[in-house]
């Protein structure tokens, strides 16, 4: 359904972010896209919803396709239009608007009858949020306003979600909700990209990922194989080969990692 | 007693056009950042028009209606030409564009209509008087009230009730996240710059009209609705338009209170009124009224 083809983005013409990036995410899936800080994760998830261009951001090669079609370089408003929404890194909430208005602007392209049907449906899923309808955004709590990004991004009647780090910032018990939520969503029939530092909840619910650093694609998968793999288990799951962490190895990899970027 | 009341109406009628240019600022200001500094030219442009229409023949109500989308399409061609290619650039850099944009057009209307006095048309008698209460309230004040209470409560409803109106709330609170909902936030901008065309020329008319006229000054009015923005809360529409029709007022009590005490000195002191009362808030209260509180979870 989503395919990305050796993507290479530069932002402000001389910082190569992402080197030439593959993915695929087939209609109905879950693949989580893993990786550290600044490997570019979220550069991805910009270049294909149409972000960029307010971050100084180009696409210098490859290409997007949803369904088929190339959406690189179309306007943000088409593209979600098209079926594609996103959940923003770090929520998000529109913190002075009420919960209800929150939602009627991510129905911004469904005509005025069918939104008011969505926005019934979406507070019928999340019952917290019916509780706080009219209630301003900014005051709910970490895991409503999540619950609150998540709700105001199906409003547009996506076939597919991108999520950008859902349990930022969440307790545990919270992000096993935001989990749950995702396995229930993908169940129903929905395409997700799930974007995630958190390794061993993206891998729960994920049946594919890959592994991205420093822009490139790193290792790949069914999301099981992953999460066996001793590599990620040591460096993502944070699990040593015999259950225990070495913390020597640990340094030794990160110096590594710092000479070959 | 009488005085007073008759004082109270023409100020609230002068407050009700403040209110309707600070309310131009005021959306624009929330939608980008910018400050408008050729809102005045507007103004202008809508009360020439205005003139010009009605000179042309046209019944008074189409000309009022025409002015006003003529000035609104030309504050959208100005966002599309001048301001959309300028976003992602420092909001600084686009202000100081539209001091330019404001010089520019205060030059083509004085080229277009030339440097005479005109009377601002009116339907009635623009002298007609109302007597209450032993007060004679002049005709034009009354119906400036009026307008403006109409246009504010159509754009309050506008902004409460409406797809465009969450969606220029939401462009006003984050444009990133806008964007991201599939908000067309260029076509968004150029909505406000339109309401803030349209708010211009009608209180460009109603500012013509009798005692005042109309010439290529009245673009510099719109500074002394400065104030009521700066006291009202910078991004804050309601507390403008209470600051708007509170100056408005004050002014004119001054005018008629204070002024005639003062002597040589008390010549215009109205004038210069709410700019004292703006610099007593910027020192005591920044913010002004119902200025931004930053919403905030502990």
């Amino acid at each position: 359904m989503l395919e990305v083809t050796n993507l290479e983005v530069v932002y402000h013409q001389v910082v190569l972010v992402l080197k030439g990036v593959t993915l695929r995410v087939p209609a109905g899936e879950t693949v989580a896209l893993l990786g550290p800080n600044g490997a570019g994760k979220t550069t991805a998830l910009r270049a294909v919803t149409g972000l960029l261009d307010i971050h100084e951001g180009r696409i210098t090669k490859g290409s997007v396709r949803f369904d088929g079609r190339e959406v690189a370089g179309r306007r943000a408003d088409a593209i979600v239009g098209g079926g594609l929404a996103q959940v923003m890194e770090g929520r998000r909430v529109l913190v002075d608007l009420s919960v209800e208005e929150n939602l009627l602007a991510g129905a911004w392209s469904l005509p005025r009858r069918e939104a008011a049907a969505e926005l019934e449906r979406a507070f019928e899923r999340f019952a917290i949020l019916a509780d706080r309808r009219r209630q301003q955004a900014g005051y709910l709590s970490g895991g409503e306003q999540q619950m609150l990004a998540i709700a105001r991004a199906l409003m547009s009647r996506p076939r597919m979600l991108l999520l950008d780090e859902p349990s930022l910032g969440l307790a545990p018990r919270v992000v096993g909700e935001v989990a749950e939520l995702i396995s229930t969503l993908a169940a129903e029939g929905l395409s997700i990209l799930l974007v995630e530092q958190n390794a061993a909840m993206a891998l729960s619910v994920a049946s594919h990922a890959s592994i991205l650093e420093n822009g490139r694609i790193v290792r790949e998968g069914p999301a099981a194989e992953l999460a066996a793999d001793e590599d990620v288990r040591e460096f993502y799951l944070g699990l040593g080969g015999d259950g225990r962490t070495d913390y020597r190895r640990v340094k030794h990899y990160r110096r590594r990692k710092r000479w070959l970027s | 007693m009488s005085n007073l009341l008759q004082l109270c109406v023409s100020g609230l009628s002068l407050g009700t056009i403040y209110a309707l240019i600070a309310l131009g600022f005021v959306v624009i200001y929330r939608a980008s950042t910018v400050f408008n500094f050729a809102h005045g030219e507007f103004l202008s442009f809508g009360a020439f028009c205005m003139v010009s229409l009605c000179a042309a023949g046209l019944p008074w109500g189409i000309s009022l209606a025409t002015a006003m989308v003529l000035t609104g399409a030309l504050g959208a061609a100005v966002e599309r030409v001048v301001l959309r290619p300028m976003i992602g650039r420092p909001v600084f850099v686009t202000i100081i564009v539209t001091i330019f944009v404001g010089a520019i057009l205060r030059s083509a209307i004085f080229i277009a209509w030339g440097p005479q006095t005109r009377g601002m048309p009116t339907p009635w008698d623009p002298l007609t008087t109302f007597e209450v209460a032993g007060a004679s309230l002049l005709a034009n004040s009354v119906a400036a009230v009026a307008a403006g209470a109409c246009a504010l409560a159509a754009f309050f409803a506008l902004v409460r009730r409406t797809k465009l109106g969450v969606a220029m709330r939401a462009t006003a609170s984050d444009q990133e996240t806008a964007l991201a909902l599939g908000v067309p936030v260029g076509r968004v901008f150029a909505a406000t710059w339109f309401l803030a065309g349209l708010f211009a020329a009608l209180a460009g008319v109603f500012l013509g009209m009798f005692p005042r006229s109309v010439d290529t000054n009245l673009g510099f009015v719109a500074l002394r609705a400065f104030p009521a923005v700066i006291v009202g809360g910078l991004d804050s529409a309601w507390g403008t338009v209470l600051a708007g029709v509170l100056l408005g007022v004050l002014e004119v009590l001054c005018q008629g209170y204070v002024n005639p005490h003062l002597g040589e000195f008390g010549k215009n002191l109205h004038a210069v009124f709410p700019y004292v009362v703006m610099i007593l808030f910027l020192i005591v209260r920044p913010h002004g009224l119902f200025g931004t509180r930053e919403v905030e979870r502990v």
